[in-house]
């Protein structure tokens, strides 16, 4: 997953909507837009993969500067008022 | 219509008061001034000129003013506006304020509330009342609050804090979400709750911190500083649910304000309400209207992102497939053509080549077409200058003619030498020797039937000869 020759999500996206333009305006010789095509699914790879990438994680960090994980009373809590306030939003 | 009416008892005593009062013009002063040998002339106002000035001097003197005091007697009319007193222990005045004003305010006036008051003093002539005219309205104890806020905003804004190009975009998709908060508020439990939600496996690193009370100021910022050094926490949000005015202040405090500015990544405010507006939302790179909504704010994209990663791809496959398609189908109709697989290399070549001969081909047929194109002209011009077509019939006629006279003189030419053929043969029949003979004469030759032999010297014995008669020949030997 790490590609030097891509910088980061943003880039990639950009550089893949670029491509998927280039190759659709037609006018391109086989051999490049083969070369194309190949980088556009390398870089939709890649954007998939970083949209997954993030751990599911909840951590604090406490005065000492050290990562703990959250305790499970804040996760349950928030996963039980989930479940009781159905579609209620408050910020109180 | 009362005016006359009560007007008139003035008119004595004031008359009797004249003789002291000082000229008119000067009455300003109101003092009066001993001088009871030369009595000034009588200056009578009637009572709406003397409202009026009354007027004009208060509305004038007070045009802007603050004053403090506890409501009272507040009563909001069904136009909008609200009445009121607003008193102290020594005094009270009679105050208005319009319906414009009282939305405006972020507090609900009631009776007993100490408040301190902006706005003007403005006589009301009709019933000889004066009242204060409202603008803006205040708990009492705020407005020292209200002075340091609008002072801090300003020195901030000075300082270019606000400045819409310092304002940086969130990032696409966050690595590690960082949150500044109490853990005891609802505010952390709506954040963790939206992200779960709009995106499962989103990281959250929070850093606990008191909201409010003294010293909470402090404690925010070293949290914003705190969490601005973890590693891959590319946003950060920093707040708190709802409260008091006085519950939210920590969030108008300078160094929370430096703090964030000095954030080394994207920050969004999340104070209280949508209605709450502080320092840090001024200076965060995104003001969130609540907690819940900075949340949305930084995954919200999460779902666009994959349709739109979805919708790339499968152009990608689109566009390319097609061509391939196409590809295939012209790689078909050469393979066909040639008539054996597997020279493909080599067919491309030809045909390019073929193409390439053709076009060359073609663009010299266009000269030489061209070229022959302007000789046709040419000729053209030249055949209808002479114009060939009418000398052409002429000519026609000529030769027909001419024809004709060549016909005629043909056949009496003809007809003339077979008369004549006719009188030749028959003399010629009559000199011929067929016809001596006829009368019993035979002609001799010699052998090979060349010579006709008119000497018998010139033949010897045993030579053969041969002689012609009327009917036949006869082949003899020479004897004597």
């Amino acid at each position: 997953m790490t590609d030097p020759t891509i910088k980061d999500f943003e880039a990639a996206l950009t550089e893949l909507d670029t491509i998927v333009k280039k190759l659709e305006d037609g006018d391109i010789p086989l051999e490049q837009s083969l070369q194309l095509f190949e980088r556009g699914v390398q870089l939709s790879r890649f954007c998939h993969a970083r949209l997954e990438e993030a751990e599911r994680r909840i951590e604090i960090l406490n005065e000492r500067g050290q990562l703990q994980d959250a305790p499970a009373s804040l996760l349950n809590d928030a996963e039980s008022q989930k479940a009781k306030g159905k579609g209620q939003q408050n910020d109180v | 219509m009362s005016g006359s009416f009560f007007d008139l008892p003035f008119e004595e005593p004031s008359s009797a008061e004249a003789t002291e009062g000082k000229p008119a013009g000067d009455d300003a002063t109101g003092r009066p001034q001993p001088s009871p040998l030369e009595p000034e002339p009588r200056r009578v106002l009637t009572v709406s000129q003397l409202t009026a000035r009354i007027r004009t001097l208060l509305e004038e003197q007070f045009f802007e003013v603050w004053v403090e005091g506890e409501l009272s007697n507040c009563k909001v009319w069904t136009s909008g506006h609200m009445y009121f007193t607003l008193k102290d222990r020594g005094a009270q005045i009679k105050g208005v304020m319009f319906g414009s004003s009282l939305r405006l305010l972020r507090f609900k006036p009631a009776d007993g509330l100490r408040v301190v008051a902006r706005g003007r003093v403005s006589v009301y002539s009709p019933k000889g009342e004066y009242q204060i005219s409202c603008e803006h309205m205040e708990p009492e104890g705020l407005g020292a609050r209200q002075l340091a806020f609008e002072q801090l905003k300003e020195r901030l804004a000075a300082a270019g804090l606000f400045d819409p190009q310092r304002k940086r975009a969130l990032p696409a998709l966050p690595r590690k979400i960082g949150v500044v908060t109490s853990l005891d508020g609802a505010a952390v439990r709506d954040i963790i709750k939206v992200l779960r939600r709009r995106y499962a496996n989103a990281h959250v690193v929070i850093r606990p911190t008191r909201v409010q009370g003294e010293g909470a100021a402090m404690d925010i910022m070293r949290a914003i500083r705190a969490i601005g050094k973890v590693r891959d926490v590319d946003v950060v949000i920093i707040g708190r649910g709802g409260g008091s005015i006085e519950d939210l202040w920590a969030f108008n405090e300078e160094v929370v304000a430096r703090a964030i500015a000095g954030c080394p990544v994207p920050t969004i405010s999340a104070v209280g309400h949508e209605t709450d507006v502080t320092i840090a939302d001024f200076v965060a790179d995104l003001r969130a209207p609540t907690p819940s909504a900075a949340a949305e704010m930084v995954v919200s994209r999460k779902d666009d992102f994959c349709a739109r990663i979805d919708r790339l791809s499968q152009r990608l496959e689109n566009t390319m497939s097609a061509r391939l398609h196409r590809l295939e189908a012209r790689l078909r109709m050469l393979e066909s053509r040639s008539g054996y697989a597997g020279a493909h290399g080599r067919i491309a070549m030809r045909s390019r080549h073929a193409a390439e001969l053709s076009h060359e081909l073609r663009r010299a047929m266009r000269a030489q077409l061209a070229r022959r194109e302007r000789a046709y002209h040419a000729l053209r011009l030249t055949l209808e200058t002479f114009d060939l077509r009418r000398r052409l019939g002429g000519i026609r006629t000529r030769l027909a003619t001419a024809d004709g006279q060549l016909g005629a003189a043909f056949t009496k030419a003809h007809h003339a030498c077979d008369a004549r053929l006719r009188t030749a043969v028959a003399r010629l029949e009559s000199l011929s020797p067929l016809a001596v003979l006829g009368r019993g004469y035979a002609v001799c030759w010699d052998a090979s039937r060349t010579q006709v032999i008119r000497d018998a010297s010139t033949v010897n014995a045993g030579d053969r000869v041969r002689v012609t008669l009327e009917r036949g020949e006869l082949d003899c030997e020479v004897r004597k």
